[in-house]
Parts: structure tokens; C-alpha cells; sequence
């Protein structure tokens, strides 16, 4: 990890009127590259603290430092042309088509023309948008067109670092998703230092590098990846917070590759009905795969092996639990719940790794 | 009572200097109108309760009927073209204020919240992001202000001004129908062209609001 | 005349006034034909009279047309029409037509006049009270029907009391309208507060301009605030009318008359 590239420092926030802070004392550092996530119930504080990095609101006490800089040293506008910034409603200029909306900053910067032209085409690709949309305007484009449009105007000037307002929140869960998945390929490559805002605690787990949970007034009430709060979280509201299916998250987080596979109830075509019953007994189950090689043939059942002398002389049936080896644990966990034989099998690509069963997968979680 | 066609076709030439004059009237009171109208709508939407007197006098001018304040004015600057001109243009503070200020109010908040967001200073955001977003309503206010201008240019004839006016007054001195409908008519036409005119500049200064999202 | 000011200046504008003042002041003034009182009362009831009559003309057909949503082209119109027409004009195209049909027994410059006005009148009344009728929360009206009331009830009960500070609205502007340009019946023969411009005109009388002028601008704020009142009076929901929330004021939007 880098250094703290943004450093919040007993920041706090109090409203003229107001009895209580609406951010009290917060500190937090953000390493340079990695996602910190802030998420929390409504007056907690979230979207006041990451509006303060950018001035958009000032804080009533304490400092807040990007890349080495105090941001109240700094001019507003000249700090906020080095800070992507990405909302919810997107704000999108709808007089200005898309290129000319993705090149606000950049021609702010004062950019020379063919300098932006090369920026601007190279962005529409990096957030996979149709070259073609380039001199539309906004309201021709879809809600999900429309916020890859708002993550490449804030990528434009190439800022280290990224504020992100529920950049997700606007659009349906299928697209929410597509956007989360295609936004995480994009920090691979660009490796932004990114404050995200949301609601919703799976995105931030699904997100975040770190995770923020904020209780109402700004209190952080856990910092930490993930994987560290989900499974211990730090006190009752983090838990509740972090909803009933804790666990179930956790897996979420795992990755089926991660994971030791075992072949299952296996067998090569060659074998015989004889040692298939074998198999079967020590698996405790009325079926078997049949394997040849890495590749997964099909499976027969206990019954259909009568008869024949070899398991490649069986009519063998298509194995329809079938899950891939990048999905995670939780997605295993869920096919294999719905499958008749409570095992999924694991393939990469055609390649036969091996069998999840609820079993295995509930070890994972233990540990 | 017949229309005396003759009578138009003997006086074409008539008919087209008194339009270039009632054009340069409607003109200059629309054009001194609307710059004073940013000027104060400008006001208006940096001090915020300015808003309210600034409405409250232009509403009073709105209401005191033209040919009170051509005499109100005669006294100061006789039969003057200023005397026409301050009347006309009073005439039209409310309405264009009221749809500068409202256009402005108009536009979305989430847009004004990324252009300070992205580091655009006030004056970037009013000139390139708030005033164009506003051109709908203010083209709309511009319209209305120069339709009924056009109108009352037809009154500036009695304080010593040219324009259709002109031949309606003849046409009451004389009696004679003919004339105060070519007047009238003339005004109408006049209301109408300069309409279509603003609708189309509003079209052509507003390429983004034609089109829309396919789905 | 008076365009450099001097220091003099001050003192010629007190001057004038004071001799405002003293035309007002004078008694003479204020009996016989040309005297306030009677000019007063002839603008005045020419002006109620144009403005009842065009409410009777109108009304009916706006609020029929709001209640079934139909006509919304022809509102628009009226509006783009009434706005374009110059009342002078109208005033002025009247005169010869009524001269035509020549009603001997009442003066000419009446009927000229009061026709005019009616023509002037109608079209923000009737797109006001059209807007009025027709904008009315469908829901409302939907509940309406639900509840078993029958079409003229729905209208009577729900549609008209809470479209009435619009249609209000739409009389006022009409009222000012036809109170100022009554004004112009002087020039066609008929005696109003105009009788004062217009013969100071003549005359080239600037205190009888003036004072003609101050009558007419304060009949004008008189009736737009009176009637203002009235209509503020008639909002039954108790929300402030929607132009305390500055609305961009749209073609069709919030009628007003055209008016000299």
C-alpha cells in the first residue's frame, strides 16, 4: 500500500442551530490506490465528510490533507479541478453534447485542442462507451450510458484522486451491478485513490478496499477491508449494520479458486459399476460423475448403472450445476442449495476442477 | 363600410417607412428592456430578497397603464422619443425579470452541484452552465415583451412618434375604416413575424432540447 | 424641453406639481360634464360593463371546454391573437365600424368603445378560467365521480371553487386591461378620464396631461390591487398562488391583457 494519500484529521461539521455535529472528530486515512468506502444510515454523516474534502463544504474544525496538501490552503477551485467528482444525478450538462461534457475539466485546465480530442476518444473507450455517442447529447443517452459518461468526465484531467457521491444509486439493480462490476476493471487499470459514498453495505463490501461504517454524527464506528469487519465487527451496531447474513457476505468475498476442491464423487469412464458403488458409499451418495480426464462427461445415477460394464457404457446425464471458478463462494453456495445432488461442480472453462458440496463451503466459513 | 383597396394600394411606400419605424421602436424598447433586465434579474439572484422590491416597482410600472405614463413623462421630456422609449421599455421589466430570474432558478441543482464540483468559479458556472440552460424561458419572456410592445408602439403616435399608430389615429380623425385597419392589421402581422422569428432563433440557439433518447 | 438639469430643476418639478395640486384642488374641476366625478363614472361603468359582459361571453364556454379537457389549441390561441392585437387598433377599427351602424340613441364612441373593450377582455378570461377548470387534479375530480356526483356537481362543487382564484386572476388582468384602455374612448368621442390626456394634448396642457395621467394610473392600481384582494380572497387551499414561486411566465402561461 502507498501512504495515506487523503488524510482526514478530527474533521467536524456543525450546522449553525444544530445542537449535535453533524460530523464529529472524524479521522480516517485513505491509502494512495486503494477504495475506501463510506457507508452508514442517513445522518451519519457520509456524503457532509466526503463533501468536505472537496470544500464544497467547509469544515468547522480540523484538516483535511490530499496528497501531502492541506485543502484549506488551497484555492476551491483549483483543488476541485484536481479531485474527480462523480454524483448520484450525475449532473451531466444537457446543452453540452458528450464529448464537450467529458472535456469540461481539461479545457478548464486550459489543455491545448488535440490534447483534449485524444482524451476525450480515449475515455468513451477505458468506460466501453459506443464511439458513436460522442456528439450526442445527454438526453439521447440511457441512465447507464449516462453514468459511464459521468465516471469519464471525472477521470478527464487525470485527477489521483476520486469522490464518488452513490455514483450507482440512480440506475436498476442489473445495471447497478454491470456499472459496480465494470468500475472495479477500470480501478485495475487507472488505480485511483477513491472515497465512495452509498447506502448500501453490499456495494460497499463489493467495493471497498476499506470499509467505513459511520453511525449517525459522524462517529466511525469500524475502519477496516471487508473481510476484517465482517467477520469481526466491532460492536452491536456494526453488526446489525452489517445485516443477519454476515456470513453469507463472507463468502461472497471468497473466491472458489481460493478454495481446496475436491474431485467428488468421481469417476473415469473406464471404471466399473462395481467401484462406482464404492464411491458412491464413501460419499454417502446415489450418484456419480463420470470424468474423463479434466473433462466433466455427465453423471449417472445409482440405478441406471445395471448392467453395464463400464461407467462409459452408461447413458449419462448432463451435469447442470455447473459454476465458475472466478465466481465466489456465495455463488457456489447458492447453486449448490438448488441442485437435486447438493454438489456443483467447478469448471474452468471446459476443465473439471473439482466439486463444491454445502459441506466444503461451510468449512470456509469457520475459519 | 368597405375596405378601400385603392387607397392601400396608393400608400405602399407609406406602409413600409412606418414599418421601419415601428420596428426601431419595438427594437430599442425590447433591447434597453432586456439589458436592463439581466441587470436586475442579475441582482436579484445574488441578493436574494432584492427579489421581492425589485418585483413589487416593476409590477407597478407594469400596471400603470402606458398612455399615465406618457404623461407622466411628457412633462420631463415632452414629445420625445424617450418619452416613448422609458414608458415602453418599464413595460417590459416584469415580465422578462420574472422569466430570467425563473429560467436561471430553473435549472437542475444536480447540474450546478457537479460545475462547482469539477472546480468552475460563479461566473463560469452563470455565463456557460445557468444563462444558456435559461435561454428557453428568457427567449419565452422575450416573446411575450415584444408581441405587446409591438402593441403599444401603436399608442407612441400621441406623444409625437411614428409607426402604425400613425395611420390608426388618421383613420379615427377621419373616420375613415380603411386606415385604422391597415393600422391594426399591419401591427398583427408585425406581432406575428417577429413571434416566429423568436421561436425559431429559440430553436436554433437550443440544439440540445430538440433531441431525445431513442428508447 | 428639460433634458440638462439644472440646479433650477428641483424647484420646476415643484413648481409643476404644485400646479397638479391646485388642478386638483380647484373645484371647477370636480362639477359638470368635465368635471372628476362624472368622467369617473362614465370610465368606470363602461369598464364594468365590458368586463361583465365578457365574462358572461366567455366564462361559460372556458369553463365547459376546461371541464372536458378539450380546445387546449384554441385557448392557446385566443392568447397568441388577444397578445398581438393592439388595442389602440381595436379601439381606432371600431369607431367607423359602429359609425356604420350608427345606434343614434347613445353616443358613438361608447358602443366603439365598449365593443373594443369586450374583445380585449375576453381572451385572458377565457384562457384563465380554461386553465383554471382544466387543471384541477384529475384525481380530485376522479374521486368526485366515484363518489356518485354527477358531471354539473363535479364542476360546481370541486372544479369551480378551486379554480376560482385563477379565474379571478384571469378577471383582474382583464379589469386593468379594460380600465386602461378605456382611456383611448376619448379619442373616439366618448367621455372618460381620457377626455383629459386628450384634450391636454390638444391644448398642450402638461398639468391637465399630468392629471389625466395620475387618474387613470390610480383607477388602474386601485382596481389591480381591489381585485387582487378579492381573488386572494377565493383561494380556498390556502397555499400562497403559485407566482410567489417565480414560474417562467410560457406563452399560455398566466394570461395577461395587452393594454395601452
Amino acid at each position: 500500500m502507498g501512504e495515506a494519500m487523503i488524510r482526514l484529521e478530527a474533521v467536524t461539521k456543525q450546522y449553525d442551530g444544530t445542537t449535535s455535529p453533524a460530523v464529529a472528530g472524524l479521522t480516517l486515512d485513505v491509502p494512495e490506490g486503494e477504495i475506501a468506502v463510506l457507508v452508514g444510515p442517513s445522518g451519519c454523516g457520509k456524503t457532509t465528510t466526503l463533501k468536505m474534502i472537496n470544500r464544497l463544504i467547509e469544515p468547522t474544525a480540523g484538516h483535511i490533507v490530499v496528497a501531502g496538501r492541506r485543502v484549506g490552503d488551497m484555492e476551491a477551485h483549483e483543488l476541485r479541478r484536481g479531485i474527480g467528482y462523480v454524483i448520484q444525478q450525475i449532473g451531466l450538462f444537457p446543452h453540452r453534447t458528450i464529448a464537450e461534457n467529458i472535456a469540461t475539466v481539461p479545457k478548464l485546465l486550459g489543455w491545448p485542442r488535440a490534447r483534449i480530442e485524444e482524451r476525450v476518444d480515449e475515455l468513451i473507450e477505458v468506460v466501453h462507451l459506443e464511439a458513436e455517442l460522442r456528439d450526442r447529447y445527454p438526453a439521447e443517452l440511457s441512465g447507464g450510458q449516462r453514468q459511464r459518461v459521468g465516471v469519464a468526465r471525472a477521470l478527464a484531467a487525470d485527477p489521483p484522486v476520486m469522490l464518488m457521491d452513490e455514483p450507482f444509486g440512480a440506475v436498476d439493480p442489473i445495471i447497478r451491478s454491470a456499472l459496480q462490476g465494470q468500475f472495479l476493471e477500470l480501478q485495475r487499470e487507472v488505480n485511483k485513490t477513491v472515497v465512495l459514498v452509498t447506502h448500501d453495505i453490499d456495494e460497499a463490501i463489493r467495493l471497498g478496499d476499506k470499509v467505513a461504517i459511520l453511525n449517525v454524527g459522524g462517529v466511525l464506528e469500524q475502519y477496516g477491508p471487508p473481510e476484517d469487519v465482517l467477520r469481526e465487527p466491532a460492536n452491536e451496531f456494526v453488526a446489525e449494520f452489517l445485516g443477519r447474513d454476515r456470513g453469507l457476505k463472507r463468502l461472497g468475498l471468497i473466491p472458489i479458486h481460493a478454495v481446496d476442491l475436491e474431485p467428488g464423487p468421481s469417476l473415469a469412464p473406464a471404471a466399473t459399476p462395481e467401484e462406482a458403488r464404492q464411491v458412491m458409499a464413501r460419499h454417502g451418495v446415489d450418484w456419480i460423475a463420470v470424468v474423463d480426464g479434466t473433462r466433466l462427461l455427465g453423471w449417472a445415477p445409482d440405478t441406471a448403472l445395471v448392467g453395464a460394464a463400464t461407467l462409459g457404457d452408461v447413458a449419462l446425464r448432463p451435469f447442470r450445476t455447473v459454476i465458475s471458478h472466478d465466481a465466489s463462494l456465495k455463488e457456489a453456495l447458492d447453486a449448490v442449495i438448488s441442485s437435486r445432488s447438493l454438489a456443483a461442480a467447478v469448471l474452468d472453462g471446459d476443465v473439471f476442477l473439482g466439486m463444491l458440496t454445502a459441506e466444503t463451503i461451510g468449512r470456509e466459513i469457520v475459519q | 363600410m368597405t375596405i378601400d383597396w385603392g387607397w392601400i394600394a396608393d400608400h405602399v411606400d407609406d406602409m413600409w417607412s412606418t414599418t421601419v419605424e415601428h420596428l426601431i421602436l419595438t427594437v430599442i424598447a425590447v433591447t434597453v428592456g432586456l439589458v436592463l433586465s439581466l441587470v436586475l434579474a442579475i441582482v436579484a439572484l445574488r441578493w436574494r430578497r432584492s427579489y421581492a422590491p425589485i418585483t413589487w416597482v416593476t409590477g407597478v410600472l407594469y400596471t400603470i397603464p402606458s398612455l399615465a405614463l406618457f404623461t407622466f413623462l411628457v412633462p420631463v421630456f415632452g414629445l420625445s422619443l424617450l418619452t416613448a422609449e422609458v414608458a415602453l421599455v418599464s413595460y417590459t421589466l416584469l415580465i422578462l425579470i420574472r422569466n430570467i430570474v425563473a429560467g436561471v432558478n430553473g435549472v437542475p441543482a444536480h447540474v450546478i452541484e457537479a460545475s462547482r464540483g469539477m472546480g468552475m468559479t460563479d461566473r463560469r458556472i452563470f455565463l456557460g452552465v445557468q444563462l444558456p440552460l435559461a435561454l428557453p424561458a428568457i427567449i419565452a419572456g422575450v416573446r411575450i415583451a415584444a408581441v405587446t410592445t409591438i402593441g403599444l408602439v401603436t399608442l407612441t403616435v400621441l406623444v409625437g412618434q411614428g409607426g402604425y399608430g400613425v395611420f390608426i389615429l388618421r383613420g379615427i380623425r377621419r373616420q375613415f375604416l380603411t386606415e385604422a385597419l391597415v393600422g391594426t392589421v399591419l401591427s398583427v402581422l408585425m406581432a406575428v413575424a417577429v413571434d416566429v422569428v423568436l421561436i425559431v432563433v429559440e430553436q436554433w440557439a437550443t440544439p440540445w432540447s430538440r433531441r431525445r433518447a431513442a428508447s | 424641453m428639460g433634458d440638462a438639469v439644472e440646479p433650477a430643476e428641483g424647484g420646476v418639478v415643484i413648481d409643476f406639481l404644485g400646479e397638479v395640486a391646485g388642478w386638483f384642488a380647484d373645484p371647477a374641476n370636480w362639477t359638470g360634464n368635465r368635471g372628476v366625478p362624472n368622467l369617473l363614472l362614465a370610465h368606470v361603468s363602461l369598464s364594468a360593463v365590458a368586463v361583465a359582459a365578457a365574462a358572461l361571453i366567455s366564462l361559460p364556454s372556458a369553463i365547459y371546454l376546461g371541464h372536458v379537457r378539450r380546445g387546449g389549441f384554441l385557448a392557446v390561441s385566443l392568447v397568441n391573437i388577444g397578445r398581438a392585437l393592439p388595442s389602440f387598433g381595436i379601439v381606432g377599427v371600431m369607431y367607423p365600424v359602429t359609425l356604420a351602424f350608427a345606434l343614434t340613441r347613445s353616443p358613438l364612441g361608447y358602443w366603439a368603445t365598449l365593443i373594443a373593450m369586450i374583445l380585449l377582455a375576453m381572451p385572458p378570461m377565457f384562457v384563465n378560467a380554461y386553465t383554471a377548470i382544466r387543471d384541477v387534479d384529475p384525481a380530485l375530480t376522479e374521486a368526485a365521480r366515484g363518489m356518485g356526483m354527477r358531471e354539473g356537481q363535479v364542476v360546481r362543487r370541486l372544479e369551480l371553487p378551486l379554480g376560482l382564484p385563477l379565474i379571478m386572476a384571469g378577471i383582474r388582468s382583464a379589469a386593468v386591461a379594460v380600465v386602461a384602455t378605456v382611456t383611448l374612448g376619448a379619442w373616439v368621442g366618448y367621455g372618460t378620464l381620457g377626455t383629459y390626456i386628450f384634450v391636454g394634448f390638444a391644448q398642450g396642457d402638461e398639468v391637465l396631461i399630468f392629471a389625466g395621467g395620475l387618474l387613470v394610473a390610480m383607477l388602474a392600481v386601485v382596481t389591480e390591487l381591489g381585485l387582487g384582494w378579492v381573488e386572494r380572497r377565493t383561494d380556498q387551499t390556502h397555499h400562497g398562488r403559485r407566482r410567489q414561486g417565480a414560474r417562467p411566465l410560457a406563452i399560455s402561461d398566466e394570461v395577461v391583457a395587452t393594454r395601452p
